[in-house]
C-alpha cells in the first residue's frame, strides 16, 4: 500500500513570503522516511553504539541518553542486529520530519527554539532535543545551513503553519 | 532560569517541569510507617534545594536540580540516578 | 531661523517632507525627526495634559524616560495608546492625538481639577471615597477612570503579527554611545559573538546629539566610523531599536524589539514587534544616565524641558525650543546648552545657576513660558544632576548604592556576568567611559587602545527643591505628585520610600519614576531627617519601558494560540461528515450528523447501528506506550495494580495504575507481543502523563530494571470495529488469518496482514460491550484502511462513530472513564478492587490500604435512571436519601456521567453513592442546585445494558 503523508494537502510546492530573489530558506517534508528509535538495553549502550557505528546503511542521530534515532534503516534489519543490545521501535509513521535550508535557516529556527544553533557551538551531525512553538522535536544540523526537524505526526499540519509563517519574512522556497 | 541539563547543556527552564523534593526515599515495605510523610510530608525550605526536575520538553530524563530558593542559583543537575548513588554513603 | 526649525545642521533629512497630524491639525516634518521634535520644529509645546489636575503639559525630555508627551498613535485596530512622542520616529501619515483632555488640548474642563488641587493632595482617593462602602465599585470608581485616565485601548483586532526569538551571544552590549560602541568594538574584534543594542532608532547614544571629540574628529564622525565597522563583523549583530526590558535569572535579558513602528504599515510578511530573549554568557551595561529635572513651582509648564533634551532637539534634530530661554542648573552640564543654544542663535536671557545661590522662584506662562523670575523667556532649560541608568542590574533584587561624589545612586555589584561601564556606572568623564569600554569589552587579553578625547570636568552641588518657588513643583510629572506631598506622606506615616511611592504615586506612571524618584528620594530623607542613602530606592523590576501584550503573545495567537494535534484518520473522519471537539490539543471525531441531525439524533443513529450491525471508530488518540526490555513484564507489575508479568504472549490484559496515594489514576489495556516487548495503552487525556510517570518509576525507583519505553502513540492509526457483524466485517480485509473465537478470542493480541501487504495489529477487546476489536495500522495507511473497512462494512450498514457515542456505550455498559477516573476514587470505588494484588509491590499499594481508602462508606460507582423514565437527568446532581434536605452532612454523592441510551430509550448515568453497592434498588433524591431542581432517582447496577456480556462474546 502506497504511504500517505499527512501533509500531502497541506504541501503546495513554490516560491512565497518576502522578496523575489533567492529564497532566505528552502522548506521541505521528507516523505516517506523509514525511522526507528533505538534504546540500549541495560548495560549495553557501549556495544550498541560499536553495532551503530558499524551499521552499513542507517544515519544514527542522538535522541537522549543511550537513546538514537536511525533513519534510512530498515526497522526488521534494525532490530536483528541489535538483538540483545537495544530496544527498537519503529517510528516510520509516528514522526514527520522537516527539511529547513538556507542562509536563514537559523534565523528561522532561532524563532523556535532556544538552543543556540551557531556553528560554532552546534556542528554538523549534532543533534538536539527541544522544544518548538510549543511542540516537541528533534533537530539535526545535516549540512551548512541544513537542519531536519522531526515531531510527532500530529502536530504536523500545525507547525507547518508555523514554520511557514515565521520563514515569510525572508522568503521560502517549498521543495 | 537556566538548567544545566547533563545530557542536554544548558536549557531554559520552561523545558523542564518541577515535581518537588527530591531527597525522600520511596519505603521498601508496605506496611513501612514512613510511608504517609513520604506522600505527604514536604519542607519549604528558603536556600538549598534539592528538586525532582523532568527535562519534559528535551531528553525526558528526570533530573535532581539543586538551586537556591531564594536566589535562584543553580548549583548542579543530576540524572536522578547519579544523586541516588551520591545520596547513598 | 523659520520658526523654530534651525536652519542648518542636525541629522534629519532637509530633503525629505512628512506631512502629519496632531489632534487633526496638518503638519510636516522630516526624515530623522520624532514626533517631539517635529512639533517643537512647528512650535507646539503642548502635547498632553496631566493625570490628575489635567494641567497643560509639553515635552520634558528627548527619550523613553517621557512623562508628559503621551500620544494616542494610529487609529482603528492600529491605534496604541500611551506612545511617548519622544520615541516616535516620524513618517508620512502618522496621526497621533493628545490623551487625557476633554474637549480638547487646548481646553480641557478638568483643569478645573488644579485650582481645586488643596483637596486632591496625596492620600485623597483613600480619604475621600470611603464612604458609603457600596458607593465605590458603581459611583466614585467609575467616575474617577473617567476623569484619570491616559488614553483608550482599541476595540479592534490588531492587524499586525508579532514575533518572539531567541539570540545567543558572548557579550551583550546594552546602549550604543561611547561606552557602549568601544566595549563593543573591542569585544568585536576580538572575535567573539557580540549583540548591540539601544533603545534608540539611531546607534550613538549620547554621540548622536552632544558635540564631544573622540581621535581628533566629532564624536559624531568617530562613532559613525566604529559603527561601520561593527556592522561589517559577521560576529557583530547590532540592534536599534531594541529596549533591553529585563534582566532575569540566568543572564537572560529580554529585549523588545520595534521593528516596524517607524512605518504606518509594517512591510508585507514583517512583523510589528519582535520580543527577544537573549542569552548572554556576558553582558554590559551602557545605558547612560539620566537627566534630573529641577523641582521648583511651575517647573511643569510647556517649554521647561531638560537641559540636555533642549540640546538634544537643537542638535540632533534641529529643533529650537525656544527664541529665548533660561538655563536653572545645580551642576556643570548645563552649560553645554548654553553654548550649543547660543550657536543656533537662540538667545539665552538668564542662566541661573544654585550653586550661586540662585533659584527659580517664579515660572509665568499657561500653556507656554512667558517668563521666568521677570525675565521674558519662551523656553527653560533644566538640570538637576545626573542618575546612572542602573534600572536592569537592579532587576534581580540587588540595590543601587549612593554616591555622594555624583549625587546619584550608582549599581551595584552583581558579579561578572554583568557590569557597568560609561556614566550607567557614574563616571562622568568621556574619557572614563572609553576606557570602562575598553575594559569591558577585553576578551581573554584581547585589547584596544582606547582613544583621545576632550574631557569636560563634571560639578555638582544636589539642589533638591525650591521651596520658596511659587506654584506647585512637580516630582512625578504624570501622575501629579508634587513636593509637597512627600513631607505630608511622611507626617502621616507614610515614609518610607516604598510607602510614600503608594500614597503619593510618585513612581507609579509609565515612566516608573525614571526622572523624578531620586529628587523625591532626596525630599523624603529630608523630610524624615535621614540621608538618601539610608532612605534607598523602591524595588527596581522589569519592564524597564513598557512592552505590549502583542509582543508578549507574539504569534500564538487565534487559531495558532496552541497546537493543533489531528489524528492520522483525520481525513477520512472529514469525509465522513465529522463535527470536531477539542480534547486536549486532539481534535477528535464526536459525531458523523446526517442530514438533519443534531448531534443527539446522530450519536443515537450512530450507536443503534453498531450495536445492529457494525461501527467504525477512531481512537487512535489513547496513549500507545512501547515497552521493552527484559525487565518489562515486572516493571509493569510495579506500575499497575494488577499483574502482567504473567500475561500469555499474544494477548490483552485491562490494567488499573493508581497514585502513590492509593487514588486510581489510569486505565487501558496493555498486550504483550513478544516475552520481552509489551505495547500499552493509556486514555486520552493522561497519554503523556503516564509517560512522565513511567519515566519516573523506572529512573527514579527501580533504575535495576532493564527496560526500555518510547511513545508509539502517532506511529498506530487505532481504528474500533464493534458490533455483531465486526467479524465479518474485519475478515474481509484480513490476509493471513482466519477469524474465529479460536483464531482470535476475546483478549487477544497478534499481528496480522492486511490488505496484502499492511503488517497491523489486531486485538480483541471492548469499550462498547460488542464483540469488537480494535485494528492498528502503520498510521500513513490509516485514511486508506478506513475507506477500506467502511466498503468491507456497506453490506452491514457500517456507521462511522464518534466519541458522543463511544461515551453512550460505555455508560450503558457500566465502564468508567474520565467522570469516575476523577482523582478522587480508588480502585474499589470503581469497582474494580479485586485487580488490586496483594503479591507484589506496586505503585499506591502501601497508601491504598489506609482504613480511610478501604472504608465502605466510601462513594462509589453505581448506576442511576430517574424514577420517571421520561425524564432527562444531568450529571452534577447530588445524591440525597428521600426526605434529607441538601447540606453538606446529607450529601451521598453524586452523578458523574449520563447518557441518552438509545438501547433502553431513557436517559441512565453513573453516580458515585456512599457505601454504593449495598443500596441496589434504593431510591434516591437527586439535588441539582444548578439548575434548580431535584427529582427521584433508582439506583441500579452499573451495567445497565447486556449485562451477562452475552453480546462481548457473541
Amino acid at each position: 500500500m502506497l504511504r500517505t503523508s499527512p501533509l500531502a494537502r497541506v504541501i503546495n510546492p513554490g516560491r512565497f513570503g518576502a522578496g523575489k530573489g533567492v529564497p532566505g530558506v528552502t522548506l521541505s517534508v521528507v516523505h516517506p522516511i523509514t525511522m526507528s528509535m533505538v534504546i540500549a538495553r541495560k548495560d549495553q549502550a557501549k556495544k550498541m553504539e560499536r553495532v551503530l557505528a558499524r551499521l552499513r546503511k542507517g544515519d544514527v542521530h542522538w535522541a537522549g541518553p543511550d537513546q538514537y534515532y536511525v533513519i534510512n534503516a530498515p526497522y526488521t534489519d534494525l532490530k536483528q542486529k541489535l538483538e540483545g543490545l537495544a530496544s527498537v521501535s519503529d517510528q516510520s509513521h509516528g514522526r514527520v520530519m522537516f527539511r529547513i535550508a538556507g542562509a536563514k535557516a537559523r534565523a528561522v529556527l532561532a524563532k523556535g527554539t532556544p538552543v543556540d544553533v551557531h556553528e560554532d557551538v552546534f556542528p554538523i551531525g549534532k543533534s538536539a532535543l527541544t522544544q518548538m512553538a510549543h511542540v516537541s522535536v528533534h533537530l539535526t544540523r545535516t549540512g551548512e545551513n541544513d537542519f531536519t526537524l522531526s515531531l510527532f505526526r500530529g502536530f504536523s499540519e500545525s507547525f507547518w503553519e508555523w514554520l511557514t509563517s515565521q520563514s515569510a519574512e525572508f522568503g521560502y522556497q517549498v521543495s | 532560569m537556566l538548567i544545566p541539563c547533563p545530557h542536554c547543556g544548558t536549557r531554559p527552564v520552561e523545558e523542564f517541569t518541577f515535581l518537588g523534593d527530591a531527597t525522600p526515599t520511596r519505603p521498601a515495605t508496605p506496611d513501612d510507617p514512613k510511608w504517609y510523610s513520604y506522600v505527604y510530608e514536604r519542607d519549604n525550605p528558603r536556600g538549598r534545594f534539592d528538586e525532582f526536575v523532568h527535562h519534559s520538553g528535551g531528553c525526558r530524563a528526570w533530573l535532581v536540580v539543586s538551586r537556591d530558593t531564594k536566589t535562584h542559583a543553580v548549583f548542579s543537575a543530576l540524572t536522578a540516578a547519579d544523586f541516588k548513588r551520591k545520596q547513598k554513603p | 531661523m523659520t520658526g523654530f526649525r534651525i536652519e542648518k545642521g542636525g541629522l534629519i533629512n532637509r530633503d525629505t517632507k512628512l506631512n502629519f497630524t496632531f489632534d487633526g491639525k496638518a503638519f510636516t516634518g522630516h526624515n530623522g525627526d520624532t514626533l517631539a521634535s517635529a512639533l517643537i520644529a512647528n512650535g507646539v509645546h503642548l502635547m498632553g495634559r496631566s493625570f490628575k489636575y489635567h494641567r497643560p503639559r509639553g515635552v520634558i525630555s528627548a527619550g523613553s524616560s517621557e512623562p508628559n508627551a503621551l500620544v494616542e498613535l494610529r487609529e482603528n485596530g492600529r491605534k496604541e495608546a500611551n506612545t511617548r512622542a519622544t520615541m516616535v520616529e516620524l513618517y508620512d501619515g502618522l496621526m497621533a492625538k493628545s490623551q487625557n483632555r476633554w474637549p480638547s488640548l487646548q481646553h480641557d474642563i478638568l483643569a478645573i481639577n488644579s485650582l481645586a488641587s488643596s483637596i486632591f493632595v496625596a492620600g485623597f482617593y483613600y480619604k475621600t471615597f470611603m464612604w458609603p462602602k457600596s458607593f465605590w465599585e458603581k459611583i466614585y470608581e467609575p467616575l474617577i477612570r473617567k476623569a484619570a485616565g491616559l488614553g483608550t485601548a482599541s476595540r479592534e483586532a490588531d492587524p499586525d503579527t508579532y514575533e518572539k526569538s531567541y539570540a545567543h551571544c558572548d557579550v551583550l552590549v546594552i546602549g550604543s554611545g561611547p561606552a557602549g560602541l568601544m566595549a563593543a568594538l573591542t569585544a568585536g574584534r576580538a572575535g567573539v559573538r557580540v549583540i548591540l543594542a539601544d533603545e534608540g532608532s539611531a546607534l550613538g547614544g549620547s554621540l548622536l546629539f552632544e558635540n564631544e571629540e573622540i581621535a581628533g574628529q566629532s564624536g559624531y564622525d568617530w562613532a559613525q566610523g566604529i559603527l561601520a565597522e561593527l556592522a561589517s563583523l559577521p560576529n557583530v549583530t547590532l540592534m536599534p531599536r531594541s529596549t533591553i526590558f529585563g534582566w532575569f535569572d540566568g543572564n537572560i535579558f529580554g529585549a523588545l524589539e520595534r521593528v516596524n513602528d517607524h512605518v504606518a504599515v509594517p512591510a508585507p510578511f514583517e512583523p510589528r514587534q519582535r520580543y527577544w530573549r537573549i542569552h548572554a554568557n556576558r553582558a554590559v551595561l551602557a545605558a547612560g544616565a539620566e537627566e534630573r529635572p529641577l523641582v521648583f513651582g511651575g517647573n511643569d509648564v510647556p517649554g521647561v524641558m531638560l537641559a540636555s533634551a533642549m540640546r538634544h532637539y537643537a542638535n540632533r534634530f534641529a529643533a529650537a525650543a525656544g527664541k529665548s530661554i533660561v538655563v536653572f542648573t545645580n551642576n556643570s552640564s548645563a552649560a553645554r546648552t548654553v553654548t550649543d543654544m547660543q550657536k543656533h542663535g537662540v538667545n539665552v536671557s538668564a542662566v541661573i545657576d544654585t550653586r550661586k545661590g540662585e533659584r527659580i522662584l517664579a515660572v509665568k506662562g499657561g500653556k507656554q513660558v512667558v517668563a521666568v523670575n521677570g525675565t521674558p523667556c519662551d523656553a527653560v532649560a533644566m538640570s538637576g544632576g545626573w542618575s546612572p541608568i542602573v534600572n536592569l542590574m537592579c532587576h534581580r533584587g540587588a540595590k543601587p548604592i549612593w554616591n555622594e561624589g555624583i549625587a546619584g545612586f550608582t549599581p551595584p555589584d552583581v558579579g561578572p556576568e554583568f557590569t557597568a561601564i560609561g556614566s550607567a556606572a557614574g563616571h562622568m568623564l568621556l574619557s572614563e567611559c572609553l576606557a570602562g569600554g575598553v575594559r569591558a569589552g577585553t576578551v581573554k587579553g584581547r585589547t584596544e587602545a582606547a582613544p583621545q578625547c576632550r574631557d569636560e570636568a563634571f560639578a555638582i552641588q544636589p539642589f533638591w527643591w525650591v521651596k520658596e518657588s511659587v506654584g506647585k513643583a512637580f516630582i512625578d510629572y504624570q501622575n501629579d505628585a508634587t513636593a509637597k506631598d512627600l513631607p505630608l506622606a511622611t507626617r502621616e506615616g507614610y515614609g518610607h520610600v516604598e510607602l510614600a511611592k503608594r500614597y503619593t504615586t510618585t513612581g507609579m506612571a509609565t515612566d516608573q519614576g525614571k526622572l523624578g524618584n531620586v529628587n523625591a528620594i532626596a525630599i523624603l530623607a529630608e523630610a524624615s531627617g535621614k540621608t538618601i542613602a539610608e532612605m534607598g530606592t523602591t524595588t527596581f523590576r522589569p519592564f524597564y519601558t513598557p512592552v505590549s501584550f502583542g509582543a508578549f503573545t507574539g504569534p500564538f495567537t487565534g487559531h495558532h494560540f496552541q497546537p493543533v494535534r489531528k489524528t492520522p484518520l483525520h481525513d477520512w473522519c472529514v469525509e465522513q461528515g465529522a463535527v470536531f471537539v477539542e480534547s486536549g490539543l486532539w481534535m477528535r471525531s464526536a459525531w458523523f450528523p446526517q442530514a438533519g441531525e443534531d448531534w443527539l439524533a446522530a450519536a443515537t443513529r450512530e450507536v443503534k447501528a453498531t450495536r445492529s450491525g457494525v461501527g467504525l471508530c477512531d481512537v487512535s488518540t489513547l496513549g500507545k506506550i512501547d515497552i521493552q526490555g527484559k525487565d518489562a513484564g515486572l516493571f509493569l507489575d510495579h506500575l499497575y495494580c494488577n499483574t502482567f508479568s504473567t500475561l500469555s504472549i499474544g494477548k490483552a490484559r485491562y490494567g488499573i495504575m493508581l497514585r502513590e496515594d492509593g487514588i486510581a489514576f489510569d486505565d487501558g489495556t496493555t498486550s504483550r507481543l513478544a516475552e520481552d516487548h509489551f505495547v500499552m495503552t493509556t486514555t486520552t487525556a493522561n497519554a503523556a502523563r503516564v509517560m512522565s510517570h513511567i519515566e519516573f518509576c523506572h529512573q527514579v525507583h527501580w533504575p535495576e530494571l532493564d527496560v526500555q519505553y518510547v511513545s508509539v502513540t502517532e506511529q498506530w492509526a487505532q481504528m474500533a470495529i464493534a458490533g455483531p457483524k465486526a467479524r465479518a466485517t474485519l475478515q474481509k480485509l484480513v490476509d493471513n488469518l482466519q477469524l474465529s473465537d479460536e483464531t482470535m478470542p476475546y483478549l487477544a493480541a497478534r499481528d496480522v496482514t492486511i490488505l496484502g501487504d499492511v503488517t497491523a495489529r489486531l486485538f480483541r477487546i471492548s469499550f462498547s460491550g460488542e464483540h469488537a476489536y480494535e485494528l492498528a495500522v502503520p498510521a500513513d495507511y490509516g485514511n486508506a484502511v478506513a475507506r477500506s473497512i467502511m466498503q468491507a462494512g456497506a453490506e452491514f450498514n457500517i456507521a462511522p462513530y464518534g466519541v458522543e457515542a463511544l461515551s453512550i456505550m460505555r455508560i450503558e455498559k457500566g465502564h468508567v472513564a474520565g467522570g469516575e477516573l476523577n482523582g478522587t476514587t480508588t480502585a474499589g470505588d470503581l469497582g474494580l478492587g479485586k485487580m488490586m494484588s496483594t503479591k507484589k509491590d506496586y505503585i499506591g499499594r502501601a497508601m491504598s490500604m489506609r482504613a480511610g481508602l478501604a472504608d465502605p462508606a466510601r462513594q462509589c460507582v453505581v448506576g442511576i435512571k430517574p424514577v420517571d423514565r421520561s425524564m432527562k437527568i444531568r450529571s452534577g446532581g447530588h445524591l440525597l436519601k428521600q426526605g434529607d434536605a441538601p447540606s453538606l452532612q446529607a450529601d451521598q454523592g453524586y452523578i458523574c456521567s449520563v447518557a441518552w441510551s438509545p438501547m433502553l430509550d431513557m436517559w441512565l448515568g453513573l453516580a458515585l453513592l456512599s457505601n454504593g453497592r449495598a443500596r441496589i434498588g434504593e431510591i434516591v433524591k437527586v439535588f441539582d442546585g444548578l439548575r434548580g431542581h431535584h427529582y427521584l432517582a433508582e439506583i441500579c447496577d452499573p451495567v445497565h445494558f447486556d449485562p451477562k456480556n452475552e453480546r462481548l462474546h457473541a
